[in-house]
């Protein structure tokens, strides 16, 4: 009963800054010091967001931006595992492998932006291209990582059951390695999601991100948050959606921290 | 090389093969090295030779840190030796196979299996029908006591529960040899005594070939006809005592057995008196 | 001797000759204009890396990083060090980070430029929120990680708590982070170069989308390599100094992924 009732007392207290932000924020526009054009009230931005919600055109722009992210994000996905899990298996793999890692890991992808329009053109090849060069890292090496970690009786188990090498690594050393691999992939997701918008932003005729460039030329300020606000609730229902895939998928794992 | 051939007992060729004719498992001239840092070598087994016959249930007994369960890894499969061979049926081994059966002390089920699934993995790789391996699991899972469970995920059972589990899982695909590293030692007395008795009563059923690796003095007499005792650093054969106590063995009676009380009594003397050259 | 110091350097270095060749092998088969072989576009480097106007761009793009990075360590540190002592502050805070955490930080430079201009402080605040949530996240977990009865006997010797937070919490939890660390400096490369290629004002980013619509791809392409090398240079910089700072702790893995 107490620990209930502490717990509720805490989950109030979590939404305390939030609720205190969006106070502060209407306090403002309120007040009037800043004028409406600069900062809109927070009530007009979310009824235009649920207007917006309504709206063809937007959808099909929301539907632009997510056809990217997934596109980008399944290919990163299952280049990164595969990668991931054969550097684990294969020595040779891995001296090549992680040299290659080591360098382009840490270079700002979105460098590469620039190059991908160039050669992929202002469309979407360059848009998945950037996305997959973001997401691949972190379930590349998380997926490195976690097969790399596996108890080696687990394999040995399944090779003195006559299992090929091949196929140990794949139904046993990588499902071992679900908890981090799924950590990877969730993300990879996320920064999927920013970095499509970004691309958007940068060049693009369509989407999310391109939604709120126009706004800005516009000096729509309403509109520049509309946009902002829809990818970061996608972020944070593709996150939590994630999240309870995982817990579905590693229900038999023992509890982790 | 000079000095490895004085210390280790040589065998004559034609001895060796008689020996080879009669063994389901061969360890010849087993020698590991592992590399430690600053290019320095650690041996862990040096010129090891012991030869298993079919049905026997052998103990390796050691102190820790003597190389037995790295000898077990090289009996499996799992582990290279740096010189030497084991053959089994006569084949030099050359990787893991379901001709020999490991059980861990770790109990290393898959966590994302339930215990059913774990018992069939073997089975469902090698394209055994589903309905066959299922048959044949809950039959296993019977025989391990552990009927009901089926559905339960390992993270639900207890340590026993899951090393009988384990045991059930590597039964599936019929080994003639298993290979035991520690297969107790993770847990409490009172269930390390029920799966010793159980163990017994499986092994009783048709016989299989047992390398039992333990550090327990009373485990290795109460389950083995020959007791391994090896030495540590490097790990080498110290000795190897034939237990002629008769089956099936029945624990109470075999604790109040005066040819039991001395086994372990001088067992435990030996090993004494070897770590005290150590130390 | 010397061989045995330079052998780590190697496979990084053949990596990079692999990605050269690559690029080359790319461009000699498509041949595109878009895509100049390496061996064309490295030559830019120099040329830009001399141009007094692009090499001032470059540098100033870094000092707002530094000064963004800073300003975020000096704010954050504390705040994920409260946090992992303290369940109303974990509480209070965690939920809002959560929400913060899949914004863009990058797409708020639109909005900030309306209300602080085109000038350093939009550019500094943009890098800053970019770089706050992971060193309080790493802050976070390595204050929590401290072992409980370290603050025991500091408090039975008299300590106060913000002492204890500061000779205690602090260098116990430096090694979680220096982890943190080294993801905003990669990080903070990332929100800088980005917002600047959505705001085209000034900087690196700036840059490079000059002379895209110039159509001097080959400096493109210079620029590519000079902003990939800063991001690989940083990172190696940052190990030897973390390195130097907490020998005493274990290795952190030594591969990080900075992105968000």
């Amino acid at each position: 009963m107490n620990t209930r009732s502490s717990t509720l007392a805490y989950g109030l207290l979590g939404a305390l800054p939030i609720v205190g932000l969006l106070a502060l924020w209407q306090a403002i526009h309120l007040s009037g010091i800043a004028p409406p054009a600069l900062l809109p009230s927070p009530a007009a931005v979310f009824l235009r967001f649920f207007q917006q919600l309504g709206d063809a055109s937007f959808l099909q722009n929301v539907g632009v931006t997510l056809y990217r992210l997934f596109v980008g994000f399944f290919v990163a996905a299952v280049v990164g595992i595969a990668a991931g899990v054969v550097a684990t298996g294969s020595k040779l793999f891995a001296s090549f492998l992680l040299p290659l890692v080591r360098v382009l890991a840490p270079v700002p992808k979105i460098a590469l932006y620039p190059a991908f329009t160039l050669t992929l053109g202002y469309d979407d090849a360059s848009k998945i291209a950037l996305v997959i060069a973001d997401a691949l890292f972190p379930i590349l090496l998380a997926t490195y990582q976690g097969t790399s970690a596996v108890e080696p009786k687990l394999a040995w188990s399944a090779r003195a059951a006559g299992v090929s090498p091949l196929r140990t690594l794949f139904t046993v050393v990588l499902p071992a390695a679900l908890p981090s691999v799924m950590t990877g992939c969730r993300i990879g997701l996320v920064i999927s999601c920013i970095v499509v918008f970004l691309a958007e932003m940068i060049t693009s005729t369509n989407g999310l991100g391109h939604l709120l460039m126009r706004a800005a030329r516009n000096f729509q300020t309403v509109d520049m948050f509309v946009p902002l606000i829809a990818i970061s609730i996608l972020g944070l229902l593709l996150n939590s959606a994630f999240n309870a895939l995982r817990r579905h998928l590693l229900r038999g794992f023992p509890e982790e921290k | 090389m000079s000095q490895a051939e004085l210390t280790s007992p040589r065998i004559a060729a034609e001895e060796r093969n008689a020996l080879r004719q009669s063994s389901m498992i061969s360890i010849e001239r087993v020698s590991k090295y592992f590399d430690t840092r600053r290019d320095k070598r650690h041996l862990a087994l040096s010129e090891i030779t012991l030869p298993v016959t079919r049905g026997e249930f052998v103990s390796i007994l050691g102190p820790s840190g003597c190389g037995k369960s790295t000898l077990l890894y090289i009996v499996g499969g799992f582990v290279q030796p740096s010189s030497g061979q084991v053959l089994v049926n006569d084949r030099p081994v050359e990787g893991p196979g379901p001709d020999r059966g490991p059980v861990f002390q770790e109990f290393a089920l898959f966590p994302w299996k339930t215990v059913l699934g774990n018992v069939t993995y073997g089975l469902d790789q090698r394209g055994v029908p589903k309905a066959e391996a299922v048959a044949r699991a809950r039959a296993l899972l019977a025989m391990v006591s552990l009927s009901g469970y089926e559905n339960f995920y390992p993270k639900e059972l207890s340590g026993g529960m899951k090393q009988r589990v384990a045991i059930a899982r590597t039964l599936a695909y019929k080994p003639n040899i298993l290979l035991m590293d520690e297969p107790f030692g993770a847990l409490d007395a009172q269930t390390r005594t029920r799966l010793q008795n159980d163990l017994l009563k499986i092994w009783d059923e048709d016989r299989k070939t047992v390398l039992f690796v333990t550090h327990s003095v009373e485990e290795a007499v109460f389950l083995s006809d020959r007791v391994v005792m090896m030495s540590r650093s490097p790990g080498r054969i110290q000795d190897i005592i034939d237990i002629d106590l008769p089956r099936p063995r029945d624990r109470a009676s075999l604790l109040l057995d005066r040819r039991y009380q001395d086994y372990v009594v001088n067992i435990e003397r030996m090993m004494d008196a070897q770590t005290g050259d150590h130390s | 001797m010397v061989l045995r110091r330079f052998l780590p350097a190697l496979p990084p270095l053949l990596a990079f000759a692999g990605i050269l060749a690559i690029w080359e092998l790319l461009s000699l088969y498509f041949g595109l204009d878009g895509l100049p072989p390496p061996s064309v576009a490295l030559r830019q480097v120099p040329v830009i890396l001399t141009d007094p106007q692009s090499l001032f761009d470059i540098v100033d793009s870094l000092r707002r990083m530094a000064i963004g990075i800073v300003l975020a360590l000096v704010f954050a540190i504390p705040v994920g060090l409260w946090m992992g002592r303290s369940r109303f502050a974990a509480a209070f805070f965690n939920p809002l980070l959560s929400v913060i955490y899949p914004v863009p930080k990058a797409a708020l430079m639109p909005i900030i430029m309306l209300w602080l201009g085109v000038g350093d402080a939009s550019k500094i605040l943009v890098i800053f929120l970019g770089v706050t949530l992971p060193l309080i996240y790493h802050s976070y977990q390595g204050s929590r990680a401290v072992e409980e009865k370290l603050l025991w006997s500091a408090a039975a010797m008299g300590m106060q708590p913000p002492a204890r937070l500061a000779r205690i919490v602090l260098p116990a939890a430096l090694p979680e982070i220096l982890v943190g660390c080294r993801t905003a400096l990669v990080l903070g490369l990332i929100t800088m170069v980005t917002s600047e290629m959505i705001a085209r004002q000034t900087g690196i980013g700036n840059l490079v989308f000059q002379s895209l619509e110039m159509g001097i791809y080959d400096t493109v392409y210079a620029m590519i390599v000079i902003i990939g090398a800063l991001g690989f240079i940083l990172d190696v910089l940052f190990e030897r100094l973390r390195g130097w700072l907490v020998g005493w702790a274990e290795p952190a893995q030594s591969i990080i992924v900075g992105s968000t």
